[in-house]
C-alpha cells in the first residue's frame, strides 16, 4: 500500500463481507429462489445457423398438460434492443426471432409450465419450419463476394460489416519507408467462454400494482431495467430489477437477455412468477464469447529499438449480432496503441457479422487480443534487434503524463517499475541465459482501463451514484446500484466508506443493486469501473455527511475556524486535539436535532468529464511465465507466474490478489486449453469435458507484487485491478514456448499440435 | 436438463436382473455407478423405458487375489476402491493408475471399473491396461457364466460382446508372469483432468537375456475399439530392448492406429502420440520387467 | 408415472419425500427440499458445484438418482455448520474449520463453486488429514472455479488441515 497515506481500513486484507453467507451455502442466487405459484420457463433455440422462419406450430406444446404459455416472435412487440442506445441503428436484436434466425441457438420461442419436465417436453413439441439460407462462418466468408447477407438492413457496400472505426495520427507511410525494422504479421485469436460457474438465471414477478420485479443474474441491473422497459413497452419506473448473489460474470452478463425478456413478458401475461435457468450446454453452445479476431499488425522500429509507428488492422468476428462488439472494436484500437509511445499510428477495426453465436464483452474487452499481438511483436523485435525484451520495453514504455494523441493522457503509471521489478524477481537476465532444453521464460505486459468514459448506453443519469444515511447509533447505510458479481465491490465500497467516515466496516449496512431502492443510476459492473467510479461517489456522499457533522463538532467545542476536523475510531475530533472527540453517533444526533429531525443523508455521484475518450485512469503491469515443453508431445506446462502490477492503492490487497490469480487462470486457459471447436456455425465443445477450463492441478503457483502508485482520480488512490491482467498471460506463455522450442505462436490457442507442427512432426 | 422418464428396476439377485434384461430387451439400460449413463440419459443419447441398477445385487463389489487365479474385480468395485486397493497396488499397480486417471474424484467415488469397460468408449481409461494384461470379462446370464477374453469383448464404440440377457459380473486379471512389467500412458495434452486423446497399455515379458519374450500393446482412442499394435508386437518379439527397438515399435504402433479427428485431437496428432506414448509405455514396462518385480508406484 | 415414497437421511434428519425415479439427488435437494446450498453448475459431473457427501464419500449430486440415495447418509453444505440454518448471527458463529479457512484466506469470490469446493475439501481432509500441495490440488481437481485461480482455495485447505490435524 501507499506509504504516504496512513489508512485505517483501506489497504487492509479484510475477509469479504459476504464470505460467511457464501461459505455456509445460504447465499441465494437467482436459481435458488422460489415463489408461490412459480412457473418454469424454457427457450426453444434454432438448430440451424441461418434460415427464414416459414411457420411455427405451437399447438401441440400448448395442449400439453401443465403448459401455461407459449410465445414466439409473433407475440411480442417488434422492438429491437441492444446496449449501444447512442447509435439506435446498432440495436439489432429481437428477444425472440421474428422472421429469421442467424445462429445456432438463436431464440425462437419460449414456454412457461408448472415444472421443468413439462417445459422441456413442450419445447420438443413446437414445430418450426425453416427455409435454410447459406451461412457465413468466418470473417473471410462474410466478406467474400456474394456472401449471404446476415442482416438485410446492412445491405450496403459491405453488407456484413455492422460498423467500423478508424484512428490515425502521424505519418505512417514515411515511417515504414525509413524504418530499420518493420514487422508485418497476421495473427488470429480465438473465442473463449466466460464460463462463469453460475449459469444464467432469472425470476420475474408481476404484482397487482402493475409493477414487474425481476431477480436476475446480471452485472448491469440498470441496463436490464431500461431495455426491458423499451422492449415490453413499459415505463422504467414500473420495472424493478434486483441483483441477487451472482456467480461470476466476466462481461457475459451485461446485456438484457432473451430469457429475462421472456420471463418478464410471460409473468406479466400470466400473473404468475416465471423462472428461467439456462443449462451449461446452452451456455457453452449459444452463449456470448470473447471476440475471435484476425489482426494484421505492421510495426516499425529504429535499429536502436525505438518504436516508430504501427498500423493495426482488425477484423472482429462478431457472430450474429452486435452485442458489445462496437465497444470491443473501439477498445481494440485503443489498446493497439497502449503501453508504449507510438508516435505514428493507424487503426482500422471492422465488426463483421457471421452466423455464429454473438461475441460480446469479456474480461479485457479487446485488450487480450490487441496485446497478444503487440507484446508478441515486441518480443520478436527485441530478438531481431539483439535487445533484451525488458530493455526494448523500458525504452518505449509510457510514463505518467504521456499522451495518446486525441485519446487519453496517462495519469499515474507504474509500468517501468513493474518491468524492472518483474525482471528482478525472476532473475530474468541470468535465467534466460541458462535455460535447460525444453525450458522457456517469456514476458508479457498490459495496461487496462478503470472504467470507460464513453456513454454508449446513452444514460441520462450520472454514471454512478451513492447515498449514505447516518444513524444516531453510529452506523451508516450505504445504498448503491454498484453490482457485486463476485469481484468483491460490496466489501471494497464498505472499506472506502469506513475509511472516509472513520468507522468500522461492521458499522456499515449496505443495500446494493436494486433499481427500486438504490439511487439512479449506475452503469453496472464492467470495464473495471466500479472501484474508481462508485468508490468516488461513495466518498463524495460520505464527505457530505462529514460536512454536516463537522458543523456540530465545531459548534460543540466552539472551535477556532483554523481547526481541521477528522473522523476516526468512530469519532469526530479536531486533528490536533483528539481528546476533544464526539462519537460519530452523537454527532449525528446533534445534527439531527439542530435540523428539526431531518435525517442525515449524503449523496455523491461520479461521471467522468474531460477524461479523454477512454478512461480516467490506466493500470499497468508486467508478467513473466516460466514454462516447460515436452518436445515429444508438444504439451506445455506452466511452472510459475511472476507478476508486478500497478493498480494504484489496493483497497483490499487480498481481494486484489484473488482477482489477479483469477486473471492468470483465465489467461492460462485462453493461451493453452480453452477453445470453441465449431463446424459450420455449430459449437461442438458444449460441456466442461470438452470446453477445458484449467483445474486446480493445471494452475501454476505464482507470486505477485504491487507497484506503489497513487491515482489522483481514484478513491484513496485506487484504480483498476484484476481485469487487465488477463492480457499478458498468453503472450508471456507464448514467448516462453518460443524460448523452449523455437515455435512463435501467432495463432491462439497454443496447442500441442501446433508446437509439434512447427517442428515438422505433424 | 431433466432426465427422461423411465421405470426404475432394482433387482436383488443376478438371476432376477438377467430375467429383467431378457424381458425388456431393447428397452432397458443398465447402470452401476451411473456416471456415464445419467449424462447419456440427460442428453437423450439413450431413451430406455427401463433403467436397471445393479447396486442392490450382493457380492458384486469384491476385489480379490489368489496366486493361481489372479485378480478379480467385481462389477460394482468403484474406481476409487481400485485406485487405493492394497491388493491392486501390489499385484497390478497400472490398474490403479488407470483408475486414478479416470475423470474426477467425485466420479471415481461413484463410477466402477466395469462400467468404464462396458461402456466400450474408445477413450476409456481402464481398458488399455486390462487389454495389455489379457484380462477376462466374466459374463453371467443368471443361469450360467461364460468368460470372454478381453480381446474379443469390444465390437465397436459402445458395443460389447455381451448378449442381451448377460451382465458382466467380474474382471479377471491373470497373475503377471515373472520378468514382466506393465505400463499405462495417457495423453490428453490440455489438462491434468481430461479425457484421453490417446492412451496406451503395454505389457512386456523379458527372457533371461533381456530379450522380449512376450508383449501386448493396447491403443485407446485411435479406433472404434481398443486396438492391438500387432506390427509393433511382432517386431519386438525376441528383440533386445533398446531405445532404437522401442522407438521402432512406437513407429509401427502408429501404423496400426486408425484415429479420427474430433474435438479432442486431430488424426495426425493422435498418430504421432501413439508413437510417443507406445515407446514410453514399453520403456516403462520393460524397466519394471527388468527389475524382475511387478511393483511400481502408482502416479 | 407414479412417485415413490422414500426416506432420505440428510444432514442427520430423516426426510420422507415422494420422488419420481428419474429425479436426481440435486433436483430433490434444490427444487423439492430447497436446500439450495448445493449448486448445479453443469449437470454432467464435470464442475463439482453439486458435490455432496454420500456415506462420507464425495459424489456429484447431479449424477446421483435420488431413489438410490435412500439408505445412505447424505451430507450437504448446510450440514457442515447446522447452526447456520437457525442462528442468524453468522459473524459470531464458529463454522466448520474448512469454512472458516475459506473465509479467512480469501478463497471465496463469487461463491458459486464454494459449497462444492468445501465438500471436496472435507472429503479430502477426512481421508488425507495432512495433504501436501499436490494432494490438495488433486483433491480439488474435480471442482472448477472461474474466479480465484484456485491458489487461495489451496491455501485455505492447507490452513484447515493444520487446524484440524496439527502437524506441529
Amino acid at each position: 500500500m501507499s506509504t504516504d497515506h496512513n489508512f485505517s481500513v483501506v489497504g487492509k486484507s479484510l475477509p469479504r463481507s459476504d464470505a460467511r453467507i457464501k461459505a455456509v451455502g445460504a447465499a441465494q442466487y437467482a436459481d435458488d429462489m422460489f415463489l408461490p405459484g412459480m412457473l418454469h420457463g424454457k427457450l426453444l433455440r434454432s438448430p440451424v445457423a441461418h434460415a427464414l422462419i416459414k411457420s411455427i406450430d405451437t399447438s401441440a406444446a400448448e395442449a400439453l398438460p401443465g403448459v401455461k404459455c407459449v410465445i414466439t416472435g409473433q407475440d411480442i412487440p417488434k422492438i429491437k434492443y441492444g446496449n449501444w442506445r447512442l447509435v439506435p441503428e446498432s440495436q439489432d436484436e429481437y428477444a425472440l426471432a421474428i422472421d429469421k434466425v442467424r445462429f445456432i441457438g438463436d431464440e425462437v420461442a419460449a414456454v412457461a409450465a408448472i415444472d421443468k419436465d413439462s417445459a422441456e417436453e413442450a419445447i420438443r413439441l413446437i414445430k418450426v419450419e425453416y427455409e435454410e439460407l447459406p451461412g457465413a462462418y468466418s470473417v473471410e466468408e462474410s466478406l467474400a463476394d456474394k456472401a449471404p447477407v446476415i442482416h438485410d438492413e446492412y445491405e450496403q457496400t459491405t453488407p456484413n460489416i455492422s460498423l467500423d472505426r478508424k484512428i490515425e495520427y502521424g505519418d505512417l507511410d514515411k515511417v515504414f519507408a525509413e524504418a530499420d525494422l518493420v514487422l508485418d504479421d497476421v495473427f488470429t485469436v480465438h473465442a473463449t467462454s466466460h464460463a462463469y460457474m453460475e449459469p444464467c438465471s432469472c425470476l420475474s414477478e408481476y404484482d397487482h400494482d402493475g409493477r414487474l420485479t425481476i431477480w436476475t443474474s446480471t452485472q448491469t441491473p440498470y441496463f436490464v431495467q431500461c431495455l426491458l422497459a423499451s422492449t415490453m413497452e413499459m415505463r422504467e419506473n414500473d420495472i424493478r430489477v434486483i441483483k441477487p448473489f451472482v456467480g461470476g460474470g466476466f462481461g457475459g452478463k451485461m446485456e438484457m437477455r432473451p430469457w429475462e425478456f421472456c420471463s418478464a413478458f410471460m409473468a406479466r401475461k400470466l400473473g404468475r412468477p416465471v423462472k428461467f435457468t439456462l443449462t451449461r450446454e446452452e451456455e457453452l453452445a449459444t452463449g456470448r464469447r470473447r471476440h475471435p479476431m484476425r489482426i494484421h499488425s505492421k510495426v516499425a522500429f529504429s535499429k536502436e529499438g525505438m518504436l516508430l509507428g504501427k498500423e493495426f488492422n482488425v477484423h472482429l468476428d462478431g457472430g450474429a449480432y452486435n452485442s458489445m462488439g462496437p465497444t470491443a472494436c473501439f477498445l481494440c484500437g485503443n489498446f493497439g496503441a497502449m503501453l508504449y509511445n507510438y508516435p505514428n499510428y493507424r487503426y482500422y477495426g471492422a465488426h463483421v457479422y457471421t452466423n455464429k453465436p454473438p461475441a460480446g464483452a469479456m474480461r479485457g474487452f479487446g485488450a487480450p487480443q490487441a496485446l497478444f499481438v503487440a507484446e508478441t511483436q515486441m518480443n520478436v523485435a527485441a530478438e531481431k534487434l539483439g535487445l533484451d525484451p525488458v530493455d526494448i520495453r523500458l525504452m518505449n514504455a509510457m510514463e505518467s503524463g504521456d499522451e495518446i494523441p486525441g485519446v487519453a493522457t496517462i495519469s499515474s503509471c507504474g509500468f517501468k517499475e513493474s518491468l524492472i521489478k518483474v525482471a528482478e524477481m525472476t532473475n530474468w537476465r541470468e535465467k534466460r541465459k541458462n535455460l535447460k532444453p525444453g525450458q522457456g521464460l517469456g514476458l508479457g505486459c498490459y495496461s487496462f482501463i478503470s472504467g470507460g468514459v464513453f456513454n454508449w448506453f446513452n444514460t441520462r443519469y450520472n454514471f454512478t451514484r451513492a447515498e449514505v444515511r447516518a444513524f444516531e447509533d453510529g452506523t451508516v447505510h450505504l445504498m448503491t446500484m454498484a453490482s457485486d458479481i463476485g469481484q468483491g465491490c460490496d466489501t471494497v465500497l464498505r472499506q472506502i466508506l469506513a475509511e472516509e467516515l472513520g468507522l468500522k466496516v461492521s458499522d456499515i449496512r449496505l443495500t446494493a443493486a436494486d433499481t427500486a431502492v438504490t439511487p439512479q443510476a449506475d452503469l453496472g459492473t464492467w470495464g473495471s469501473r466500479v472501484t474508481l467510479m462508485a468508490g468516488n461517489a461513495v466518498r463524495k456522499a460520505a464527505q457530505e455527511i462529514k460536512e454536516e457533522l463537522f458543523k456540530m463538532v465545531s459548534l460543540k467545542f466552539d472551535l477556532n475556524v483554523i481547526h481541521d476536523l477528522r473522523c476516526g475510531d468512530g469519532k469526530i475530533y479536531p486533528a490536533n486535539r483528539p481528546d476533544r472527540a464526539v462519537s460519530f453517533g452523537d454527532a449525528v444526533k446533534m445534527a439531527q436535532r439542530a435540523n428539526r429531525g431531518e435525517p442525515i443523508i449524503g449523496y455523491g455521484s461520479y461521471t467522468p468529464r474531460n477524461k479523454g475518450l477512454v478512461t480516467p485512469a490506466f493500470s499497468f503491469g508486467a508478467q513473466v511465465a516460466e514454462c516447460e515443453v515436452d518436445k515429444e508431445t508438444g504439451a506445455v506446462e506452466v511452472k510459475f507466474m511472476t507478476t508486478a502490477h500497478d493498480c494504484g492503492t489496493p483497497i483490499n490487497p487480498m481481494s486484489v490478489e484473488g482477482q489477479l490469480e483469477g486473471s492468470v487462470h483465465m489467461g492460462l486457459g485462453y493461451a493453452l486449453s480453452e477453445q470453441f471447436i465449431m463446424k459450420e456455425g455449430k459449437t461442438l465443445t458444449t460441456t466442461f469435458l470438452d470446453y477445458k477450463i484449467p483445474c486446480a492441478e493445471d494452475m501454476p503457483p505464482g507470486v505477485s507484487v504491487h507497484i506503489d502508485t497513487y491515482e489522483a482520480d481514484g478513491p484513496f488512490g485506487a484504480k483498476e485491478a484484476g481485469e487487465g491482467l488477463v492480457s499478458p498471460t498468453a503472450p508471456a506463455i507464448a514467448d516462453a514456448v518460443y524460448a523452449a522450442t523455437g515455435y512463435r505462436c501467432m495463432d491462439l490457442p497454443l496447442t500441442p499440435q501446433k508446437v509439434l507442427a512447427s517442428m515438422k512432426k505433424v | 436438463m431433466s432426465l427422461p422418464q423411465f421405470t426404475f428396476l432394482a433387482p436383488t439377485s443376478l438371476s432376477e436382473a438377467c430375467a429383467l434384461l431378457e424381458k425388456h430387451q431393447g428397452k432397458i439400460k443398465i447402470k452401476a455407478g451411473g456416471t456415464d449413463m445419467i449424462v447419456r440419459l440427460s442428453h437423450r443419447a439413450v431413451k430406455p423405458d427401463f433403467l436397471m441398477t445393479l447396486k442392490k445385487i450382493p457380492d458384486l463389489n469384491e476385489i480379490s487375489y489368489t496366486p493361481d487365479k489372479g485378480l478379480k474385480i467385481g462389477a460394482l468395485a468403484l474406481l476409487r476402491e481400485v485406485e487405493i486397493s492394497p491388493l491392486i497396488l501390489e499385484q497390478a499397480p497400472m490398474l490403479a493408475r488407470a483408475a486414478h486417471a479416470t475423470a474426477t474424484v467425485q466420479i471415481r467415488n461413484m463410477g466402477t471399473v466395469m462400467g468404464n469397460v462396458c461402456n466400450a468408449s474408445p477413450s476409456a481409461d481402464n481398458i488399455p491396461s486390462l487389454v495389455a494384461m489379457n484380462a477376462i470379462i466374466v459374463a453371467s446370464s443368471g443361469k450360467k457364466e461364460r468368460e470372454i477374453p478381453i480381446d474379443e469383448f469390444f465390437l465397436g464404440p459402445g458395443r460389447s460382446a455381451l448378449q442381451a440377457n448377460e451382465i458382466a459380473v467380474a474382471i479377471k486379471v491373470p497373475k503377471l508372469a515373472a520378468n514382466s512389467g506393465v505400463s499405462y500412458q495417457k495423453i490428453s495434452a490440455r489438462s491434468k483432468v481430461d479425457i484421453a486423446a490417446v492412451n496406451i497399455g503395454a505389457l512386456i515379458t523379458l527372457n533371461e537375456e533381456g530379450k522380449c519374450k512376450a508383449v501386448r500393446i493396447s491403443m485407446g482412442a485411435v479406433g472404434p475399439t481398443p486396438l492391438r499394435a500387432s506390427l509393433a508386437e511382432e517386431f519386438l518379439l525376441n528383440k533386445k530392448i533398446t531405445d532404437e527397438t522401442l522407438a521402432e515399435a512406437g513407429r509401427l504402433a502408429a501404423e496400426d492406429a486408425s484415429p479420427i479427428s474430433d474435438v479432442r485431437a486431430s488424426r495426425e496428432y493422435r498418430k504421432l502420440m501413439v508413437e510417443v506414448m507406445t515407446t514410453r509405455a514399453l520403456k516403462e514396462a520393460a524397466g519394471f520387467a527388468s527389475q524382475r518385480v511387478v511393483k511400481c508406484k502408482s502416479s | 408415472m407414479k412417485k415413490e415414497l422414500i426416506t432420505l437421511n440428510i444432514n442427520g434428519d430423516d426426510i420422507e419425500i415422494a420422488v419420481h425415479p428419474w429425479r436426481t439427488l440435486n433436483e430433490v435437494l434444490r427444487d423439492q427440499l430447497h436446500l439450495t446450498g448445493t449448486k448445479l453448475g453443469c449437470g454432467t459431473g464435470d464442475c463439482g458445484a453439486c458435490t455432496v457427501l454420500l456415506d462420507d464419500q464425495s459424489v456429484s449430486s447431479c449424477l446421483t438418482l435420488a431413489i438410490e440415495a435412500e439408505g445412505h447418509k447424505i451430507t450437504t453444505i448446510e450440514g457442515l455448520a447446522p447452526e447456520a440454518a437457525t442462528e442468524n448471527d453468522l459473524e459470531n458463529l464458529t463454522l466448520d474449520p474448512i469454512q472458516e479457512s475459506f473465509i479467512a484466506k480469501g478463497a471465496i469470490q463469487c461463491g458459486f463453486c464454494t459449497p462444492g469446493m468445501i465438500m471436496s475439501g472435507k472429503f479430502l481432509l477426512d481421508h488425507t488429514p495432512n495433504p501436501n500441495e499436490a494432494e490438495i490440488r488433486a483433491g480439488l481437481s474435480g471442482n472448477l472455479c472461474r474466479c480465484t485461480g484456485y491458489n487461495k482455495i489451496v491455501d485455505a485447505i492447507a490452513d484447515a488441515a493444520e487446524k484440524i490435524s496439527p502437524t506441529k
